[in-house]
């Protein structure tokens, strides 16, 4: 995004110190390096107020923990970028629907795992298509229909447990998030780069991603080069319920029950970290590198949050503080969009 | 000698690393109308959004009546008697033609509006452009109902009703009609004789001539020359202004025998019953006044607009795009007439606008992208069209207006259309871009491509086409070929002065 006002050619026949200054400069306004500086900062600060944050075993449960949020952020970074206001307020709802589904079929075996993976991520499809529909076809504000959607989904949820979720994740779930794998790391967060390699490819390296990047750029000229505008939204939007699906089964494997308002907690933050990390509102503009350290710098300020303890201990205070930080976040980048415009 | 009017000296203004301008003087008298000319990038804009404070100059001075002026926006510059009309609108959509008018000056009375005194202000100036507007007087419309043209005259209506003592008119008139533009000339030599300095920036020569007293010349960011209007032949004006080359000058055409495009009965929203052929290798024009349905009839073509009626055949089998993506599967291309808002994604990287029309082409399996590959195409396409770029990852923002237009065009190569859709690819860009985008679009014709442009500029229309179509509200009224196609002729047809129907 720093790009967008700095052009880079023109600099190359500057001198040796002129040039290095250019480079912090530019370094100085990437919100990928700072976000990524701004975590790191914290995490020392938080390892010197308790040493045990700087342990190993501490560090990879922050990237776990990191892990969850960053893979419901996937899709919100897809619809973000996808622009058109784009914003996907159902992703918890999504991912405790998925959870929920998954844990019933489930039931504490691996019997039917594959099948209730299937199910749990063809519920979590369907929320996503009728979130496209709406926005697409009877053109509600995404804002809005996503933020309907939570009260469909939750509506949905209680008729199908009767209030009461039932059933516990598959063993096979519960090792492959917890359980040491390779080299110490747990399973949730190979899988975590995995999808992470492969999101980045897809924004950068397929016909898809280019498509989305000028969707969300400016929809017109990519209508009048031959895309489908509509098209690329909606499979946005799906693919944004289908990762949050996919974020709701990690936490059945971490969780191993699930309860009724499972991934609530993820919504605002999947839109913080993906903000965060250099993904413009505006659309057209960032990337998923930058919503993977978003993600992390989030959990790492609630986990310290967690640590301080502030006004005593209990969960109140630092619940009112993690919010009033992510609306600041929120805020200041919005008001960063207008400026561009 | 005394002091000039406006002096401005040693201006200079870096955006990034691109360089607008580097040291320019500049001077103007009071009570005369001055050009300020030169290719896109040249500065020209750059020095006059100076000179009204938009921009904020790195380094220079500007003086008005011998005072220094360091304006800290539009605001300072107002109250110095500095009123600008650009080409982009900034008229409220929803408010009435006099609200518009007095936005920003609103005149008040115990603290409240004062309408009466607004419609006083405003109304004699409506009433003075009463021609511009088809001879009604449009206080009380909203600017919502009113066409391009007419927003553009209450654009400057806007400026006048702030009693300017310098007015900048930058591309003003670029959509005005030949009605309208000569309405703003009459007031222009008002102005002028009132002792009001105009300023004029147009790609238009012909208005130069018409209107304007002394021009400077802009290239590379500095001034190169000013000069009296009057004392310079034509050639030598535009000589100056792209430094070596001509203009486009005429070309022997490449038509063949094969009838490539042809369009029967065609009707859609703006269009009724369009009926031509276009042959392979042919250059046809769409002339006429502006907004007779040109635009509307390539949009309706390539499926950007719903087609009512009509047939429509490439190459002998019929093709019904319902969508872009449809057509260009047909092999057509298509130049929107806005580059900004419909020909580019401004943010992006010149390289991916470059890539979208034909990506799927390159794609492994329709879906995986090679860098190389992409990156390849892009720098085949940009060195076809001579395109000037620093990396092909800078945002196509960065370019200046004629590479942007450039890109627009050189996106379409690599999924090699049988049919090009142009609509006015040369507005506001300079003579040189514009010389070799037409030398672009001749290549593109003798490779077999059947071209289909259209145009605000007659004289364009003239040197590029080997036929034009013109047209009046929604029709094709005439079919002006061979010793007939003349600026005279077009000028004619157009108005209908001897508008002779032609079906096909």
């Amino acid at each position: 995004m720093s790009t967008v006002e700095r052009p880079r050619a023109a600099e190359q026949g500057d001198n040796a110190p002129g040039r290095a200054t250019g480079v912090l400069r530019r370094l100085a306004r990437d919100p990928i390096v700072v976000s990524g500086v701004a975590a790191l900062v914290l995490w020392g600060v938080a390892a010197l107020v308790s040493p045990a944050f700087a342990s190993w075993s501490q560090i990879v449960t922050l990237l776990v923990l990191a892990s969850f949020l960053g893979v419901i952020a996937i899709g919100q970074t897809l619809v973000v970028i996808a622009g058109g206001e784009g914003i996907d307020l159902s992703v918890g709802a999504t991912a405790t629907l998925a959870a929920i589904v998954a844990s019933r079929h489930m039931d504490g075996s691996n019997e039917g795992f594959v099948g209730a993976v299937a199910l749990a991520l063809g519920a979590a499809a369907v929320v996503g298509a009728l979130n496209a529909t709406g926005i697409l076809v009877f053109r509600v504000p995404p804002l809005v229909m996503t933020l309907g959607m939570i009260s469909v989904v939750y509506g949905f949820i209680r008729l199908y447990t009767g209030g009461r979720p039932a059933g516990s994740a598959a063993p096979a779930l519960r090792s492959l998030v917890g359980g040491d794998t390779v080299a110490g790391i747990p399973g949730v967060l190979w899988l975590w780069l995995g999808l992470s390699v492969l999101v980045i490819w897809l924004l950068r390296r397929t016909s898809y991603g280019w498509r989305l990047y000028a969707v969300g750029g400016n929809p017109t000229t990519a209508y009048l080069s031959g895309v489908n505008p509509r098209l690329v939204k909606a499979s946005a939007y799906v693919l944004s319920s289908l990762f949050a699906g996919v974020g709701g089964l990690l936490l059945l494997g971490y969780t191993q029950t699930v309860f009724l308002r499972l991934a609530d907690p993820y919504m605002l933050p999947s839109v913080a970290a993906t903000v965060v990390g250099g993904t413009a509102l505006i659309g057209g503009i960032g990337g998923y590198l930058g919503t993977i350290i978003g993600a992390i710098l989030l959990t790492v300020l609630d986990s310290f949050l967690r640590v301080l303890q502030v006004g005593g201990g209990g969960d109140a205070p630092r619940q009112i503080i993690y919010g009033l930080v992510l609306l600041v976040v929120l805020s200041a980048y919005g008001r960063q969009k207008r400026l561009r415009q | 000698m005394p002091t000039p009017y406006l002096q401005m000296t040693g201006v200079r203004k870096r955006y990034g690393g691109v360089t607008a301008l580097a040291g320019a003087d500049f001077a103007a008298e009071a009570g005369t109308v001055h050009a300020v000319l030169g290719p896109n990038g040249s500065g020209k804009s750059t020095l006059l959004k100076v000179l009204t404070g938009v921009v904020e100059p790195d380094a220079g001075e500007v003086r008005l009546e011998g005072r220094p002026l360091r304006p800290r926006g539009p605001r300072d510059t107002l109250e110095a008697g500095i009123s600008a009309v650009y080409q982009e609108l900034s008229l409220v959509e929803d408010f009435t033609v006099v609200d518009n008018l007095v936005l920003g000056v609103e005149p008040r009375r115990w603290g409240l509006r004062d309408r009466a005194q607004a419609r006083r202000i405003a109304l004699p100036w409506l009433e003075r452009f009463a021609d511009a507007f088809g001879g009604r007087v449009p206080a009380d419309e909203r600017v919502l109902g009113l066409d391009p043209g007419e927003r553009q005259v209450v654009e400057i209506c806007k400026a006048l009703v702030r009693d300017p003592r310098v007015l900048v008119l930058d591309e003003a008139t670029a959509s005005l009609r030949r009605r309208q533009v000569e309405v703003l000339f009459d007031v222009v030599e008002e102005l002028r004789e009132a002792g009001v300095l105009v300023l004029f920036i147009t790609h238009r020569l012909a208005e130069i001539r018409a209107v304007c007293d002394r021009a400077t010349i802009m290239r590379g960011g500095t001034d190169v020359t000013t000069v009296t209007v009057g004392e310079l032949p034509e050639q030598e004006l535009v000589e100056l202004m792209v430094g070596e080359m001509a203009a486009v000058g005429a070309a022997p055409s490449t038509a063949r025998e094969q009838v490539r495009l042809e369009v029967r009965d065609l009707s859609g929203p703006r269009v009724r019953e369009a009926s031509f052929q276009v042959r392979a290798g042919e250059i046809v024009g769409v002339g006429g006044l502006q907004g007779q349905g040109q635009g509307s009839l390539l949009a309706t073509l390539f499926g950007a607009e719903r087609r009512h009626s009509g047939t429509v055949l490439v190459d002998g089998r019929e093709v019904r795009p319902r969508s872009p993506k449809q057509a260009v599967r047909s092999g057509l291309a298509y130049v929107p007439g806005n580059r900004g808002t419909q020909g580019l994604a401004l943010g992006r990287p010149i390289l991916e606008n470059m890539a979208l029309p034909s990506l799927a082409r390159r794609a492994l399996l329709g879906v995986g992208l090679s860098r190389r590959r992409e990156v390849e195409a892009a720098r085949s396409a940009a060195g076809r069209m001579a395109t000037k770029y620093g990396s092909l990852d800078d945002p196509v923002a960065t370019l200046s207006g004629g590479n942007q237009q450039k890109v627009v065009v050189g996106k379409w190569f690599a999924t090699e259309p049988r049919v090009v859709l142009m609509d006015d690819p040369a507005k506001g860009i300079d003579v040189r871009a514009k010389a070799e985008l037409f030398g672009v679009v001749r290549d593109l014709a003798a490779s077999g491509v059947a071209v289909l442009v259209s145009s605000s500029d007659d004289r364009e229309l003239v040197e590029v086409c080997d036929r034009v179509l013109v047209m009046f509200e929604g029709r094709v009224v005439d079919d002006v070929h061979g010793e007939r196609l003349t600026e005279e002729t077009l000028v004619a047809a157009a108005m209908r002065v001897t508008g002779t129907e032609v079906g096909s």
